[in-house]
């Protein structure tokens, strides 16, 4: 670890802080190793939001084709039998409540977009066509069809090489300004909470957008639920959901999924301080480096801004700092722990 | 203070109360198994989802190590409440262990329910048969207007404006308990039907459908039949027209009633009658907890104790005289001021400073919700709860009244014990006289017997 020199440039300081923060904030976990709990967000409910359990549940599909289509045949379960799931699930949350809201948004591999919202009137009062197909599913399908066809034609351009991520980032960031959107405009709104239905690997390219989405939703008090349908585990997610007070969960067993959806992430935020839920058994605290986006687990950071590298450089990409040469001497383990309580409590 | 409540909690208490062939014939309407799961409290909703698929019994002990310890209370609550409304079976077995599992129809209705989705109790009609259907903010009003002449209706049969399809005798039952009826007389609001007024449109609807259903015997309609109707009816999709062919004879006659409360409107086409259902009735199932259906509020109160009511109803008029001198009106604004005689007529009637602050604070007005400070300033509540306390200077407390001890000794254990026991109220030691409250009267008696 090299201890940079710091520039005076206080102005680029202040604005640079709040973007990047949440770099050092890991940074202080991992290799000072300073333990914060995981945010409650249970603390105060603003008092636009009804009393009860009404929920706003944001559904992320992962419809990542190289995902489900793809070489990777290990995971148990099929798209269909995965749909089929999922909608029972949704059907189940809006029979909860009469107030409850689901919304879902497709998270591809070039692109994300809402394709179903059970409060718009059409998705309600349109009765099926066929008589076979209740309506949500239908309708549902049929945007979902459309929405896995354009996706399709935006990734012709470029081939996909290496790791096949789906565009987590965006499809959080869409839930998110669609919360933003509920809670500003009606004079009451349900508890919103989002729920990630992934499958697909981490992309590292997406970390520093994928980061800001998390903590914009702790801002605005929005846990993130995740439930890994595929074979690895996420550490975006595991992060997400440790850091807003999500659930995070990897279901050992695909076939039984709906069972899964329905005991854990279908309980709404108020019955969650009464009940056992999973809790996490491990969390990936690791970065990605902000100059060739690869996840590490040492790597030199910009005392300035706060970004994360992985080999040093003369000047950081972010802000412009010079860095100075290393000095191991330079800083007591006490200024660092003074330091470190002082940026806790300036990010809380 | 007499403390008279209104009882108007939900539709769901007078389902738990039905016998239970009648209620595990209601779970044969899939709607009826919906509007149920979601009057439950949110932990039952949650073991009802959780144990949808599963057809073995669960022990009781199992669903015990579900909840954290906080939780416990709230566990039993929705346990108690689930085998109340029959929707969990008990089960003991051999080992006297007790366990659960769900009403089966009411778990295959709901597994319907999750594989299908939601499905309307019956279709809409299309928008060419029907003319022309009243904009949702057209049906908002009409259901307001209704209900507000209904109940200045209720409250002051002397004046009737507007004839209602409700007989007379309907209507008397409706008024029993709000207003003193006596003959040659008046009649005049009692104590409870203050507070009837003071409650919001959702619990006084409670309190009128409740009144309706339990009488529905006497006109010879079972009221089984009637609340899966009622239940069903908050499952149609406000605003939109259903045919009324599609109802059966009581049904029909039900729909009449329900549309001078403001439920329901009734149209009619060259050929077929429909019937809109308006907000009120869409709520119906909703747990009276829920403040979605809560008018917008229109009170002002000032630190000067000057009320202004920007509203054009009659009945907020009226309400608000209940407690408040109203100064004039102009057409959308009455303008008004509590004072120490409103009050204190207020309280003659029966109405406790709690009741006027939430309904001050309930319906303040959304400027004044909006601003950081009380919606109603805290001088004129405190003032409003000073001037109630007024009128209890005195408190009577039931007690005896002892005398003529045989010595001190025996006078000091007596006062002592008295005192052990929290039911001493005033000695005087140089007469040896004593007070004690009525509750502990007995056990004075025995230890003054064992004292001789």
């Amino acid at each position: 670890m090299s201890v940079l020199k710091k520039s005076k440039k206080n102005n680029k300081r202040i604005i640079v802080w709040k973007l990047l923060s949440y770099c050092f904030f890991k940074y202080l976990r991992e290799h000072l190793s300073v333990i914060s709990g995981p945010v409650t967000v249970m603390d105060s409910a603003p008092s636009k939001q009804y009393s009860d359990d009404v929920s706003l549940v944001m559904v992320l599909l992962d419809t990542n084709p190289f995902f489900w289509g793809g070489e990777n045949t290990t995971t148990k379960v099929s798209f269909s039998n995965f749909l089929n799931h999922v909608i029972s699930f949704l059907n189940s949350v809006l029979l909860l409540n009469q107030l409850n809201q689901v919304v879902v948004i497709a998270t591809g591999y070039n692109s994300c977009d809402y394709i179903f919202d059970s409060s718009t009137s059409e998705s309600l009062n349109v009765s099926s066509g066929n008589g076979k197909m209740p309506a949500l599913c239908s309708k549902m399908l049929q945007k979902l069809e459309e929405f896995v066809i354009r996706d399709e034609q935006l990734s012709k351009e470029n081939s996909p090489s290496g790791i096949v991520s789906s565009l987590l980032s965006g499809s959080l960031s869409l839930a998110l300004c669609y919360i933003q959107k509920v809670s500003r405009s009606g004079r009451l709104h349900p508890n919103p909470r989002i729920l990630c239905l992934q499958g697909s690997p981490d992309g590292p390219e997406q970390y520093v957008a994928v980061m800001n989405a998390i903590f914009s939703a702790q801002r605005s008090m929005v846990p993130i639920d995740s439930c890994i349908v595929g074979v690895q585990h996420s550490a975006f997610l595991q992060q997400a959901s440790y850091i807003t007070g999500g659930v995070y969960l990897k279901p050992p067993q695909l076939d039984g999924l709906f069972q899964y959806l329905s005991t854990v992430f279908a309980t709404d935020l108020h019955s969650r301080s009464f009940l056992q839920l999973p809790k996490p058994v491990g969390v990936d605290f690791r970065a990605s480096c902000f100059c060739h986006k690869s996840t590490i687990d040492m790597g030199y950071i910009c005392s300035v801004c706060l970004s994360i590298f992985c080999k040093q450089h003369k000047k950081c990409s972010t802000c412009g700092s010079v860095f100075g040469q290393a000095n191991p001497e330079v800083k007591l383990p006490t200024d660092r722990k003074r330091k470190t309580i002082d940026l806790n409590a300036a990010y809380n | 203070m007499p403390q008279v409540k209104i009882i108007a909690k939900n539709f769901m208490d007078m389902v738990a109360a039905l016998p239970a062939l009648k209620l595990d014939k209601l779970y044969d309407n899939t709607f009826i198994c919906e509007a149920v799961l979601r009057s439950l409290p949110p932990l039952a909703k949650k073991y009802v989802l959780q144990l949808l698929y599963i057809d073995e019994p669960v022990t009781a002990k199992s669903m015990e190590d579900w909840v954290l310890t906080d939780g416990v209370s709230k566990h039993r609550v929705a346990i108690d409440r689930l085998i109340q409304l029959r929707v969990f079976l008990e089960i003991t077995d051999r080992k006297k262990e007790t366990s659960y599992r769900l009403n089966p129809k009411f778990q295959g209705n709901l597994q319907h329910y999750i594989a299908h989705g939601g499905v309307l109790p019956r279709e809409s009609m299309s928008s060419s048969i029907t003319v022309r259907l009243p904009t949702a903010e057209e049906l908002d009003s009409y259901a307001l207007e209704q209900w507000e002449s209904f109940l200045l209706q209720l409250i002051s049969s002397s004046q009737p404006e507007k004839t209602t399809s409700f007989s007379s005798s309907m209507m008397k039952i409706f008024q029993q308990g709000l207003l003193s009826l006596r003959d040659k007389e008046a009649p005049k609001l009692t104590e409870s039907g203050f507070q009837f007024l003071l409650m919001d449109t959702n619990a006084q609807l409670w309190y009128i459908i409740r009144e309706y259903i339990i009488n529905s015997e006497v006109r010879g309609v079972d009221s089984a039949d009637l609340i899966s109707f009622l239940l069903e009816l908050s499952f149609h999709v406000t605003g939109q027209a259903y045919n009324a062919s599609t109802l059966n004879e009581i049904q029909r006659s039900a729909i009449n009633d329900l549309a001078e409360l403001g439920l329901i409107k009734l149209q009619q086409g060259r050929k077929d009658n429909w019937f809109i259902p308006t907000k009120l009735a869409t709520n119906l199932s909703v747990s009276l907890s829920d403040s979605s259906s809560r008018k917008q509020g229109f009170v002002v109160v000032e630190t000067n104790f000057r009320l202004y009511a920007y509203s054009t109803s009659k009945l907020h008029c009226e309400i608000l005289r209940l407690f408040a001198r109203v100064e004039y009106q102009l057409p959308n604004l009455i303008v008004g001021a509590i004072t120490k005689e409103s009050l204190y007529t207020a309280f003659e009637n029966g109405i406790t400073s709690e009741q006027i602050i939430s309904f001050l604070q309930q319906n303040a007005h959304p400027r004044v919700c909006d601003r950081a400070a009380p919606s109603v300033p805290e001088n004129v509540t405190d003032q409003i709860r000073l001037w109630e306390s007024d009128l209890n200077r005195v408190e009577v407390t039931p007690a005896n009244f002892y005398d003529e001890f045989p010595s001190k000794d025996v006078f000091e254990g007596a006062c002592d014990y008295a005192r052990d026991n929290g039911g001493l109220l005033w000695e005087d030691s140089k007469r040896m006289r004593l007070v004690v409250k009525a509750e502990i009267h007995t056990l004075m008696r025995d230890y003054l017997h064992r004292q001789k």
